[in-house]
């Protein structure tokens, strides 16, 4: 307590008042002048001490920031060329199937557009246009809404959010109640899409999806509801909602739109009747028949495994 | 008035030639800025306490600072550097507020 007492009551050193009272012994005045030649250079050194320290110590923003602030636009960058070049590869895409269509007009041979146009329509190559269904589901409102595409989440798993499982059951009803085409914000499913997760974003050919998730489905939309709503999907649905308060809203529209799989590209290739063709031919686009209906959903539900490993195999 | 003068233009020299500082030299730098501080503010309150001696000031100022680079350095080798700084910066804190509460009596009689 000593200690403290001195320090809080007499900050002062005492060798001040000590100084002084020996010179007042010698008859001199009790202080002496501030100008002398020592003071001045200990204040000069004090001055030199404050701005070297400041300078030295002070954190330095410039090594970390110029970094960070680099690679931002180097990312920046770099997606827009990404996006310039799948702009590039639709264009090339449209401009190889006019040829493919000019070349077989000038072959002279069997009429194959049809059947080109409908595999193509299988394969998720080409946009469409159509009636159909949107399904919007979205996080629990109990969520917070911080959840964009690329955020690492702090927490694990948070109920109310949709997870990649919600959307595969969900995307298969869909496939199963008979839609032609489907796109989850705008992502065209092809054969070889997966829905997968990566950490708690949900990643749907290898690009991550923000919320909230909207699912486009072509098909007849009357008979699609009708035949997704009492379905497995249907009730797994309305069981999220119910249970987890998971947002969702199905709407029917009459000219909604899915684009093709920018990704999608020849791998096999087989000269015209030498094997059974892939797909049955026939039923032009827009009426579902049963064995186009089957062939995506079959796919869809084949393991995300496989699916990458087709996929990533150039 | 001349030692205002003369912290100014230490300042300004500082800033200006910004010399590097060695990097062991860094971790002392912050106690004995503190400690400066305190010896500068008993300094200015001894001179209106009217018994301001320039031989005291220079001895606090500069023993200040050995003793409180000295224990930061000891707390370094003992491994409790941290902790040590933060004593330092305690009492010599404590030491600055109360001496700048005496000068504030002092010039504002409040």
């Amino acid at each position: 307590m000593t200690l403290l007492t001195t320090m809080m009551e007499r900050p002062l050193d005492a060798g001040y008042q000590e100084a002084a009272d020996r010179r007042e012994a010698a008859g001199l005045p009790k202080a002496t002048s501030t100008q002398t030649v020592l003071v001045v250079v200990l204040t000069l050194l004090t001055g030199f001490l404050f701005a070297v320290a400041a300078q030295s110590l002070r954190p330095k923003p410039t090594a970390a920031a110029a970094v960070k602030k680099e690679l931002v636009t180097r990312i920046e960058a770099l997606q827009q060329h990404g996006s310039e070049q799948e702009a590039k590869v639709a264009a090339l895409g449209r401009q190889v199937r006019d040829y493919e269509a000019l070349a077989l007009q000038q072959s002279g041979g069997p009429d194959l557009t049809s059947t080109i146009k409908e595999l193509e329509v299988e394969a998720a190559a080409v946009p469409l246009r159509g009636p159909g269904l949107t399904l919007t589901i979205d996080d629990a409102a109990s969520v917070g809404g911080d959840a964009n595409a690329g955020s690492r989440p702090d927490s694990g798993f948070q109920e109310g959010r949709v997870t990649s499982g919600d959307l595969q059951v969900l995307v298969n009803g869909l496939w199963g109640a008979g839609a032609e085409a489907i796109a989850i914000n705008g992502h065209r499913l092809s054969s070889t899409a997966a829905i997968r997760f990566a950490g708690q974003a949900i990643v749907v050919d290898f690009r991550p999806l923000s919320r909230p998730y909207v699912i486009t489905a072509l098909g007849d939309s009357q008979g699609m509801q009708q035949l997704f709503e009492p379905s497995f999907a249907g009730l797994y649905l309305s069981q999220l909602t119910d249970q987890y308060k998971i947002r969702s809203t199905m709407a029917a529209g009459d000219s909604l739109t899915v684009p093709g799989d920018p990704s999608a590209r020849l791998e096999v290739a087989r000269p015209l009747g030498s094997s059974p063709p892939s797909a049955p031919p026939g039923s032009p686009t827009g009426s579902s028949s049963q064995g186009k209906r089957s062939a995506p959903s079959t796919s869809t539900r084949t393991s995300p495994g496989s699916a990458t490993s087709e996929r990533t195999s150039p | 008035m001349i030692p205002v003068l003369g912290l100014l233009a230490g300042l300004a020299v500082g800033l200006f030639l910004d010399p590097s500082v060695p990097v062991w030299l860094q971790p002392y730098l912050p106690i004995a800025v503190i400690a400066a501080l305190d010896a500068v503010f008993g300094a200015i309150r001894a001179i209106l306490d009217g018994i301001f001696n320039d031989k005291v000031f220079v001895v606090s100022f500069l023993s200040n600072v050995v003793v409180a680079a000295f224990i930061v350095f000891l707390g370094d080798q003992l491994g409790v550097g941290s902790q040590l700084s933060t004593g330092v910066v305690v009492v010599l804190g404590v030491r600055i507020f109360s001496n700048v509460a005496s000068i504030r009596r002092h010039l504002f009689r409040a």
